[in-house]
């Protein structure tokens, strides 16, 4: 009897109402939880974004605002003053600084510039001046012109492409080999494969170097960052692995039955079931070979003509040393890949969790 | 070559019981007929040889070989301006190690890198995937993307983001946070040989591992929710006694690839950094390498890097089975 006493107070409407208000509450807290926490984990990139449209002049004026903004102007007889917030006996007065000295000033007033100067007693510096927002968008338009970025875009998508080719079939192959054959050895030789993931690129850095440019001659090409790639990437053979060692062996043991090379077999049944895993491969690659810099700079540092995107705008750095040029090369630089991003990231998102867990 | 171990213990054994490797019994039930290595196999093992042969061929060339050489190296004085003058000088490189005040602290700098970056990281991809998990966020799919933004950016544009955002009279952290809440300006300084921004830099890199985590999240099995729920086990408790649990191999995947990250071992997402290093020793031996141009000494520190590496992944694999579950053991 209790018991239905308990469950008929619970089935009150009033109770049923309060829950879904309760529920309305928790569902908008963890919506805005969510809102604000993402905001704050980018709030970075609104420095860049802002900093990259304002003027370099604003950059050193301690007063100016946080947004893009330029000091108010007055134009009198073709020449331009700045306008001063001025507090004078009327109220507030936005007033244009005519002719400063140290301890009153000349102003004019911009309403009445036929009235003459107005002469103020106080230090001009202690003035809040007069802001408007602008953006300067010509900082961009200044960057296109003095870099040449389809260049940099040019000989970055070649690498990218290029190495992305042989990156993917060789991985491919390789993931192939460990996941379906009888190798001897081959569980040796895939702890190997992973235990080559935790060299430091440090140890391995000048006797590499030394092979590609005393050896090869290639040093300020793009060879470098492109021939190693084609021996395959240790990561992505063990995702690629992992993808096709859960792909059912069925059909592929029914193509060898009908006389189905290791090749064949590879191209017209694992291929075809392990288009997400390939696509996201690539994509980790592109990105990789996108922001690559690391080699680029041991390599590429003597052949300007040869840079690539995310070392050219490295390279920034020494050339554009005010801060909203190297930003808006910044926004130039992440624009491709943060495209790319939202353009795959549904098939790129899905799929790098699945195969990433499979550890 | 397994069959014929798995045939022998099973003849050797009276009473067969299922072990860790009876998962991989069934296949083998399957084909009576491989007992032996036939002609079959053999040609298969030939063919995926010749597979693997493009990594073999890497392999050798651009790590065995390498490492090799950085070992051969890291016993001599080399220097790559003066590379005729190369002596043999044993492991006084390695005593040197000891002996460097720098090569000490910056080692010391790094754990402390490790130690403070590694559980932040770890923090708050799991905080953000948890929330990112419920079912109450509209618009995951972006708030996804957007969390991955950064980690896909390259590494020269996220950090004149971060030294523009934190520069210390110009920068949005003192102007628009410290000045306005009366906090203590930040100077641009960190202590122990790593900044603020090689932190912000590493928070700024959790893409794959939160991705991870939200996919193991995923796949935690609802009833065991309502299990909890019916013993009367909170939202606190289920999460640390639920969700925790079932995610951790995601976890112990993240810790692994955050670690790599910080050692300078292969990243799963390369944003390529080079001009600020992964950590202080790695900044360091950037620095023996091409300023001091000690290579040989840079060698040795590389060889103690790698070691440090491995030992620390071949500890947390071993500490692994005390923390993390693998449900298909248990």
């Amino acid at each position: 009897m209790k018991q239905a006493a308990h469950r008929h107070w619970r089935n009150r409407p009033a109770f049923r109402a309060l829950v879904r208000v309760w529920d309305a509450i928790g569902t908008g807290l963890a919506n805005l939880l969510a809102a604000l926490v993402v905001l704050l984990y980018l709030f970075p990139f609104s420095y860049m974004l802002f900093t990259s449209l304002k003027e370099a002049d604003q950059l050193t004026d301690s007063n100016a605002p946080i947004w893009p903004a330029r000091m108010v102007t007055f134009n009198y007889e073709g020449e331009d003053y700045p306008l001063y917030q001025v507090p004078t006996e009327e109220g507030v007065r936005e007033l244009a600084l005519f002719n400063p000295r140290r301890e009153d000033s000349d102003f004019i007033d911009p309403a009445n510039s036929g009235a003459g100067l107005i002469t103020w007693e106080g230090r001009w510096r202690q003035l809040d001046p007069l802001y408007e927002p602008y953006l300067a968008f010509e900082n961009y338009a200044a960057l296109w012109e003095s870099v040449d970025f389809p260049r940099y875009m040019g000989n970055t998508l070649f690498v990218a492409l290029v190495g992305g080719i042989g990156v993917l079939i060789s991985s491919i192959l390789v993931a192939y080999g460990f996941a379906r054959f009888p190798i001897p050895a081959g569980g040796i030789l895939f702890m190997v494969l992973l235990g080559t993931v935790l060299i430091p690129e440090r140890v391995t850095l000048v006797p590499t170097y030394f092979m590609f440019v005393r050896v090869l001659r290639w040093n300020g090409t793009h060879l470098p960052l492109i021939v190693p790639q084609f021996f395959g990437n240790a990561i992505l053979i063990f995702l690629l692995r992992q993808n096709f060692k859960s792909i059912s062996r069925e059909i592929d043991e029914a193509a060898k039955l009908d006389g189905a090379g290791p090749l064949r077999t590879l191209v017209y049944v694992i291929l075809p079931q392990a288009v997400p895993a390939i696509v996201t491969v690539a994509l980790l690659h592109f990105f990789y070979a996108w922001n690559e810099i690391r080699t680029a700079s041991l390599y590429l540092g003597i052949n300007p003509d040869g840079y690539t995107m995310a070392f050219g705008v490295q390279r920034f750095q020494s050339y554009f040393p005010s801060g909203n040029m190297l930003q808006a090369s910044a926004l130039i630089a992440m624009a491709v890949p943060a495209i790319v991003l939202f353009l795959v990231q549904r098939v790129f998102m899905e799929d790098v969790l699945v195969t990433g867990m499979e550890k | 070559m397994r069959p014929i171990v798995w045939q022998g213990r099973r003849s050797s054994c009276e009473s067969w019981k299922p072990t860790v490797s009876s998962r991989l019994s069934t296949s083998r039930v399957q084909k009576p007929g491989r007992r032996r290595r036939t002609g079959l196999s053999r040609w298969e093992g030939r063919v995926g040889l010749l597979l693997i042969t493009p990594w073999l061929v890497g392999f050798l060339l651009f790590k065995l070989l390498p490492i090799l050489a950085s070992l051969a190296i890291s016993f001599t004085d080399f220097e790559m301006m003066h590379p005729d003058e190369i002596q043999f000088i044993g492991l006084r490189n390695y005593f040197g190690i000891l002996r460097d005040g720098d090569a000490g602290f910056s080692l010391f700098a790094t754990t402390g890198f490790a130690i403070i970056t590694v559980p932040l990281q770890i923090a708050v991809s799991l905080g953000m995937a948890l929330l990112l998990n419920s079912k109450r966020v509209i618009g995951k799919r972006l708030y996804r993307a957007l969390i991955f933004l950064p980690s896909v950016v390259p590494g020269a544009v996220i950090l004149y983001i971060w030294y523009g955002f934190l520069d210390p009279t110009t920068g949005w952290l003192n102007r628009l946070v410290a000045e306005p809440l009366g906090l203590p300006r930040f100077s641009g300084l960190g202590a122990g040989g790593f900044d603020m921004y090689q932190i912000m830099i590493a928070l700024w890199s959790i893409g794959p591992g939160f991705l991870i985590m939200l996919g193991a999240l995923k796949g935690v099995p609802e009833e065991l929710y309502e299990a909890g729920r019916v013993d009367g086990a909170g939202p606190v408790m289920r999460l640390f006694n639920i969700t925790l649990p079932v995610i951790s191999p995601a976890i112990l995947f993240s810790v692994v690839i955050n670690l790599m990250a910080v050692f300078g071992g292969m990243q799963l997402l390369d944003r390529g950094t080079s001009f600020v290093g992964q950590s202080p020793f790695d900044n360091y031996i950037y620095n023996v390498m091409f300023q001091a141009d000690q290579l040989g000494y840079a060698a040795s520190l590389g060889w103690v890097m790698l070691i440090l590496m491995l030992a620390t992944t071949v500890a947390i694999f071993a500490t692994a089975r005390y923390w993390v579950y693998y449900p298909e053991e248990g």
